[in-house]
């Protein structure tokens, strides 16, 4: 009895996944049809598989060089995560558990601000990128992007959840603030960052409005704004703009997959589950 | 020094670059952004700014297009914020509950997160297309009709929900997962043991532990939510009859179409100060439902 309802919150989970996951199937089914098939539901599995659509859209061109961006997007991406998970997880520490003076209001500050409608910072941030000389280089789209306060927020949140005790033994075993926080705060809080890890480089991976602002050249375009930009010459060749939906998707998968694993491991590790 | 003041002091350090940071990116941009709503500020007539006090608003108190972009945003609000939640707890105590197989399932849920906007927009365009779209041929395999999922008024902003939801699911799910995790077994075991059942530890132990977790999920969506844009802006532009147009499109479109740079700053501020209410209320609701 207790392995069948088992089995059945298993299998009920699975299919939901199962679910979510279909519409993504049919998109790279349909970027392996030829034009004649892609809009022919009849069949959700190409009768003639090809990868034409693909080739098309890698062949360098100079109106779009689909590698460029592509490299664009990945130093973009990897620059911004890595920065905001230094600021925020310290800027969490100092907050919650360093006790800075104010710490409590600066908090409160910060999520007020997340409540500001984004499009209201766009031409004050493009006047002081313009000021900085930022505009058309990478750190317009790398350094703003470190103010957000998703992630203060979120890692502030989970801090308060580490027992205080695993801190203080940390301390009479002679540990510095530093010490403490690199080796014992930011293992047990572990799985949150690496969620906000991926949420950050999604989050800059898919930007759309940062990079069609603030870069003017085709070449310093990051992926979405190329993609668009390519979607709107060849709207109506389905198969072709679900193939650079494809390409651009792609390396966020891998990405996942490799936090994903860590998210798993610094779980083991903690000690905290088991 | 005393070591609580030591500790302080080393807290500014830590607190330093994030704080250079917001100061610079948020604080700055705010003056800026004040200063521009009391200005006439239209980039078509180069040179034209100046001051007009709180007209911008007052335009906006009386301007039919300004409610009918609250009414579209808080239809939006009002459909996804509770389904969201129900459906992304409900799948997250699904995942922890899981024997086997739960992080292949975890990935699949977030997989569709990870397509941008635009990707996701042109997907579901095709599934809810009313001649070519795959919802449709799947209807009338069964013998139901044409459904117009974007083009009938009532159903336009539950078909963007539905997207929506697809979309964003898995993130708060896992968010909501980890912290289901975060739980020290030893205090479930501990609540087992003195024979507290499943509802009970649900309500005593597990709900009040999660509160943290689930209030910045609350309020997150909710601000999420209030400034939804990308997905109505592609995939209906915002009709049938504006049913769609939130507030955020109808700010962009007056800032960056008609280049009304100071009504648009000054709309935005109506919003914000709409959105914090919201989410100030919950935050007091949810705050005293624990205590």
């Amino acid at each position: 009895m207790k392995r069948l309802a088992e089995g059945l919150k298993n299998g009920l989970m699975t299919f939901l996944g199962l679910v979510f996951l279909s519409p993504i199937v049919l998109m790279v089914f349909t970027s392996m049809k030829p034009e004649s098939e892609v809009l022919n539901p009849e069949s959700a599995i190409p009768k003639h598989w090809t990868l034409g659509n693909f080739q098309h859209v890698l062949g360098w061109s100079e109106e779009a060089p689909f590698v460029r961006w592509l490299l664009n997007s990945v130093f973009v991406s990897t620059s911004t995560t890595l920065l905001v998970l230094t600021f925020s997880s310290m800027a969490a520490y100092a907050i919650t558990r360093l006790k800075v003076p104010g710490g409590g209001v600066f908090l409160g500050i910060i999520v007020g601000a997340m409540m500001i409608p984004g499009q209201l910072f766009l031409v004050p941030v493009y006047l002081l990128l313009s000021k900085l000389h930022w505009l058309d280089t990478p750190a317009a789209l790398i350094v703003p992007a470190t103010a957000g306060g998703f992630g203060v927020f979120m890692l502030s949140q989970f801090m308060r959840s580490v027992p205080e005790s695993l801190e203080e033994a940390a301390i009479l075993d002679g540990c510095t603030t530093l010490g403490v926080f690199a080796n014992v705060v930011l293992p047990l809080c572990g799985p949150a960052v690496a969620t906000l890890g991926i949420f950050t480089f999604i989050g800059s991976w898919n930007d759309f409005l940062g990079p069609l602002v603030f870069m003017d050249s085709v070449r310093d375009y990051t992926l979405p704004v190329g993609i668009a930009l390519y979607q709107a010459s060849y709207y109506t060749q389905y198969g072709l703009t679900l193939a650079t939906a494809v390409l651009g998707t792609v390396p966020l998968i891998i990405v996942f997959l490799l936090f994903q694993r860590y998210i798993v491991e610094s779980m083991s590790s903690t000690g905290l589950k088991d | 020094m005393t070591f609580n003041r030591r500790r302080s002091l080393t807290g500014l350090l830590f607190l330093a670059p994030y704080a250079i940071s917001f100061v610079t990116f948020i604080v700055l941009p705010i003056i800026v952004a004040a200063y521009l709503s009391v200005m006439q500020f239209d980039l078509t007539a180069k040179g034209s700014i100046h001051y007009v006090g709180l007209q911008n608003f007052k335009e906006a108190w009386a301007d039919q297009y300004f409610w009918s972009g609250i009414k579209a945003t808080l239809s939006f609000v009002i459909l996804m914020v509770p389904s969201m939640l129900v459906f992304a707890l409900g799948t997250a105590i699904g995942l922890n509950a899981m024997s086997r197989g739960r992080n292949a399932v975890r990935a699949l849920l977030f997989l569709p997160g990870l397509l941008n906007v635009a990707v996701t927009a042109i997907l579901w365009g095709w599934f809810y297309d009313g001649t070519f779209g795959l919802f449709n041929f799947l209807l009338k395999k069964v013998g139901i009709g044409e459904v117009h999922w974007l083009s009938e008024k009532a159903l336009a902003m539950p078909s963007i929900v539905v997207m929506t939801l697809w979309w964003t699911m898995g993130g708060t799910a896992i968010v909501l997962l980890a912290a289901l995790q975060q739980i020290p077994r030893h205090i479930i075991e501990a609540a087992a043991l003195d024979g507290a059942g499943k509802w009970a530890m649900f309500r005593k132990i597990v709900f009040p532990l999660l509160t943290p977790v689930l209030l910045f999920v609350v309020i997150t969506n909710t601000i999420g939510a209030f400034q939804v844009f990308g997905q109505p802006f592609l995939l209906t532009k915002g009709g049938p009859e504006l049913a769609t147009r939130g507030l955020v499109q109808y700010i962009y479109e007056t800032a960056f179409n008609n280049y009304r740079m100071g009504y648009g700053a000054a709309m935005s501020w109506m919003l914000f100060a709409i959105i914090a209410v919201f989410a100030l209320l919950q935050y007091r609701l949810l705050r005293r439902s624990v205590a």
